[in-house]
């Protein structure tokens, strides 16, 4: 027995027929082809599923999809607009926060999701955001570095705008 | 020599792909039609088969095939240095991760339900989990030639001279855990036929070639019918240096004739894979009065659990690295790697030397504290320079940058005010300020560079120069997240004056790219490298010829193989080596006394791996074995309770997170230029890692006064030590 949902991805509305217990994780890479989204633990402790769900951060592995029906998703496809890179897309690559890059998506969801809630976040703050995305290649520091120089570029754009 | 491209803080050329999520791995690919492929693992650690009911799993809704032993056509065995593992076991199990059937099934869900319906009749047989008893010839033998796989004896001067010698003498045991390499993305890949009926395999191994290789003897296949791929991985360390699922898919798509595909759930992989060597050690070293080493005595034993793997290897690297980068005139060691039912384990970033330092840190520590001397300069007063007769008597050949760490660790800022950064409390709360201890810790350590002597290691590459400027450049190292595609394209940039942007790197595929050797020990930026520009000399060489003929050509292709010199003298297989890159580790550490908690605060890494061919890579190597050496030593543990795996996911199997990882982490490159390197260079993704352990003890010990010799390190071990500890303050 299926179930039918539909899923708004990226800005775009899908159906799925979906098991009943299926997790959002295989829905995203299964059905709907949209790999950049990985599995890592299943048990929601190491973050590389994480997406964006209705405006809140989620490890995508403990959502059902038959619950997530309706829902509106952020994935790491939707992040660059256009073939262009997001400042947080290009802060990764430029401060060398991506090595093997599987837990790229999750993180710069973690931070994207940050940065939605706090426009200047310090250190503790970015650790702390991140802190349910594992990493085993970095050591974490260049993210860090990489979301805290988005912030700070972004809120400069901002108040520069507003001192106009 | 000046460059222009090496060196520079470029972006690395994968970075693109893998920020928007386009980068394909492993566990992403899928193929029309394709097969989901569980295995079914063994139900004891230690069992006879009596019998192997695969009926009603293949009766199961959706269920293609379930292979046995039976199906295997070849050789029902593999592993990188003996075959000794079964691929699929048919009479008897040695650890939970052994193998007995694998169900084929139109889905996953189809495929798992299946895989509990095959019924196998298990005799459990006596477990052999305790590493001493292996060594007693009375007990059973899990392999044909006993319990011991393989033992090393080495011993340089006179032993008890040196301690006759010694003014201080320091002896210790320590302990060392079983550490999961816990890659992100977990054993996968996909198997089918292609319309040339070649049986490709896109996968997650560390050698292509071998694996094709292994596949092949399993399947009684010629190599050229074989095509194993492996460009973008996600995390290896070592732990995909082993076949995990390459000779299970092949054999399905096989069997078959359809595309088969395997992911490994998290549970699994923990099980199934190799593990870093749990280890224990002795160590007994002396130094004179005036501060000189005079003997470094070590007895390891190491369990590499159910198989082989590159135990015999890793058992050889810690004697090798166990004077550490000192002259010591009087070495003994001994070591034992023997067969249990404990999982199994083999290679990982290290490779036995992040055991040894351990140890041999420790004691430099030691000594240098009952000689009331300065830690790294009794490290200094002590080091190795090249020409000097290393641990077990071979001669430093080339370039030896032990000493320059230790000089410039000294000259930093973290090592020159330790004694105000250790009293800072500005930090944190008045009312926390009483409980909180800090201190700071050294360690210094060397690393050997390539395979070692006895064991092939060589690199081929092409490089092709295509219209307009393009070059490509195929070689057949993995991309598992060290970089070294973004260095190999520096190299050739630079050789070839074009701009980065003009270079390819076509990675990791026995259909298109020549043997590179494996992704391992800290081996590719100088093997892979040097081909690289060999490959450029030839090239140049035949533009020459064609310009002086006044002919021009735009297509120009050239194939070069380099050969990872070695020392004269073989003392085992791998051992020793002629290469080494060095490095010294300044950590500061600070103690809550009243929970009990350690937190890393800072670290300097100072690292000697010749020329830095790209910048962030090696900055972000620096980072991330820093935050493997903290799991290693405050955090990560399998735990083993007879046979079976008590910690198989992020739950439970506690990995270092951003709050765990200091943001105050400083590396500096300390370029001893190697002769015989690319453009100097040589490697630095193992030593990176290496000292980082006893550097945290060292630091430990400075802070509360205590001595840790067992890993890891947690905050109910200090509590329950400072309980017991007469210095309790």
């Amino acid at each position: 027995m299926r179930v039918d949902i539909e899923l708004g991805i990226n800005g775009s509305r899908s159906r799925f027929a979906v098991e009943p217990d299926e997790r959002l994780v295989s829905t995203l890479r299964d059905r709907a082809g949209l790999t950049g989204t990985k599995q890592g633990c299943k048990i929601g402790e190491c973050g590389a599923c994480s997406v964006i769900m209705d405006g809140k951060l989620v490890p995508s592995c403990l959502v059902l999809s038959a619950s997530a029906d309706g829902a509106d998703l952020l994935t790491v496809e939707g992040v660059a607009q256009d073939g262009n890179l997001s400042d947080l897309q290009q802060a990764f690559v430029a401060e060398g926060a991506i090595q093997c890059g599987y837990c790229t998506p999750g993180m710069l969801l973690a931070g994207e999701y940050l940065l939605s809630r706090y426009q200047r976040p310090d250190t503790a703050q970015i650790k702390e955001a991140i802190a349910g995305n594992l990493c085993r290649c970095t050591g974490y520091t260049k993210i860090v570095a990489a979301i805290r120089k988005t912030a700070k570029k972004r809120s400069l754009v901002k108040s520069s705008a507003q001192g106009r | 020599m000046k460059c222009t491209v090496v060196g520079k803080r470029v972006e690395r050329k994968d970075a693109r792909a893998k920020v928007t999520g386009e980068t394909i791995y492993p566990s992403d690919r899928s193929r029309e039609g394709m097969l989901w492929v569980v295995a079914v693992r063994a139900a004891h650690p230690h069992a006879r088969i009596l019998s192997i009911d695969t009926e009603r799993a293949a009766a199961a809704a959706g269920v293609v095939r379930v292979l046995t032993a039976r199906d295997v056509p070849g050789e029902n065995a593999f592993g990188i240095q003996f075959h000794d593992m079964p691929v699929l076991c048919s009479d008897r199990v040695r650890y939970l991760g052994d193998v007995v059937a694998l169900v084929g099934a139109e889905s996953r869900r189809a495929a798992r339900q299946a895989a509990a319906l095959v019924a196998v009749d298990y005799q459990p047989l006596a477990l052999l989990t305790d590493p001493e008893q292996a060594l007693d010839p009375a007990t059973p033998a899990l392999h044909p030639g006993g319990n011991i796989l393989h033992e090393v004896h080495f011993h340089k001067g006179n032993i008890s001279v040196g301690f006759q010698k010694s003014a201080v003498i320091v002896e210790r045991s320590y302990q060392l855990p079983m550490m999961d390499h816990a890659f992100l993305e977990t054993e996968a890949g996909l198997s089918y036929f292609d319309e040339n009926d070649v049986l490709c395999v896109e996968s997650c191994g560390q050698y292509i070639y071998r694996d094709r290789k292994q596949i092949a003897s399993v399947l009684g296949l010629a190599e050229e019918k074989i095509r194993v791929s492996a460009e973008m991985v996600g995390g290896a360390f070592g732990g995909k240096d082993d076949i995990t699922v390459q000779i299970q898919l092949a054999l399905m798509t096989y069997v078959t004739g359809r595309p088969a595909k395997m992911v490994a759930s998290r549970e699994e992989s923990i099980v199934a894979h190799s593990k870093r060597h749990p280890a224990s050690m002795w160590f007994k070293t002396g130094a004179s009065k005036s501060g000189k080493l005079m003997a470094v005595e070590a007895r390891f034993l190491s369990d590499t659990g159910a198989y082989a793997s590159l135990g015999g290897p890793v058992l050889n690297l810690m004697a090798e690295h166990a004077a550490g980068p000192y002259l010591v005139p009087h070495v003994k060691v001994d070591g034992h790697v023997v067969y249990t039912n404990n999982g199994f384990s083999g290679a990982f970033r290290g490779f036995g030397c992040t055991q040894a330092c351990v140890g041999i840190e420790s004691q430099m520590d030691l000594m240098a504290r009952a000689l009331r001397r300065d830690p790294l300069a009794f490290r200094q007063a002590n080091v190795l320079h090249q020409g000097d007769a290393a641990g077990l008597g071979y001669e430093m050949k080339t370039a030896v940058g032990a000493e320059p760490t230790i000089r410039a660790a000294r000259a930093g800022k973290l090592y020159r005010q330790r004694r105000r950064i250790k009293k800072d409390r500005t930090h944190v709360s008045p009312s926390l300020a009483p409980f909180i201890r800090r201190g700071v810790g050294v360690a210094s350590q060397m690393q050997g560079l390539g395979l070692g002597v006895g064991i092939e290691d060589q690199a081929e590459v092409e490089v092709v120069l295509g219209p307009g400027g393009a070059v490509r450049v195929k070689v057949g190292t993995t991309e598992i997240g060290q970089g070294a595609y973004t260095a190999y394209a520096q190299m050739t940039a630079e050789r070839l004056g074009v701009p980065l942007e003009q270079v390819e790197i076509v990675g990791a595929d026995t259909g298109t790219c020549p043997d590179s050797g494996a992704t391992t020990a800290s081996r590719t930026t100088y093997a892979v490298g040097n081909a690289i520009l060999l490959a450029i000399a030839k090239l140049e060489q035949r533009r020459s010829a064609w310009a002086a003929q006044g002919t021009g050509r735009e297509n120009l292709s050239a194939r070069a193989n380099f050969t990872v010199p070695t020392q004269d003298r073989q003392l085992g297989d791998g051992l020793p080596h002629l290469l080494y890159s060095y490095g010294t580790h300044v950590v500061l550490v600070e103690v809550n006394t009243l929970t009990g908690e350690i937190s890393v605060e800072a670290v300097e890494a100072y690292l000697d791996g010749g020329r830095v061919v790209s910048p962030l890579g090696f900055e972000g190597q620096s980072e991330g074995g820093i935050a493997q050496g903290i799991g290693y030593t405050l955090f990560e543990e399998v735990l083993l309770d007879r046979g079976r795996f008590l910690n198989t996911n992020f739950d439970t199997y506690i990995l270092p997170s951003s709050k765990d990882v200091p943001t105050a982490i400083h590396t500096v490159p300390i370029e001893v230029m190697e002769k015989s390197g690319p453009l100097g260079a040589k490697g630095i993704s193992e030593t990176c890692t290496v000292g980082v352990a006893p550097a945290i003890l060292n630091a430990l010990e400075d802070a509360i006064g205590i001595r840790f010799v067992r890993l890891p390190v947690r905050a109910e071990d200090v509590i329950l030590a400072r309980e017991e500890s007469p210095h309790e303050s």
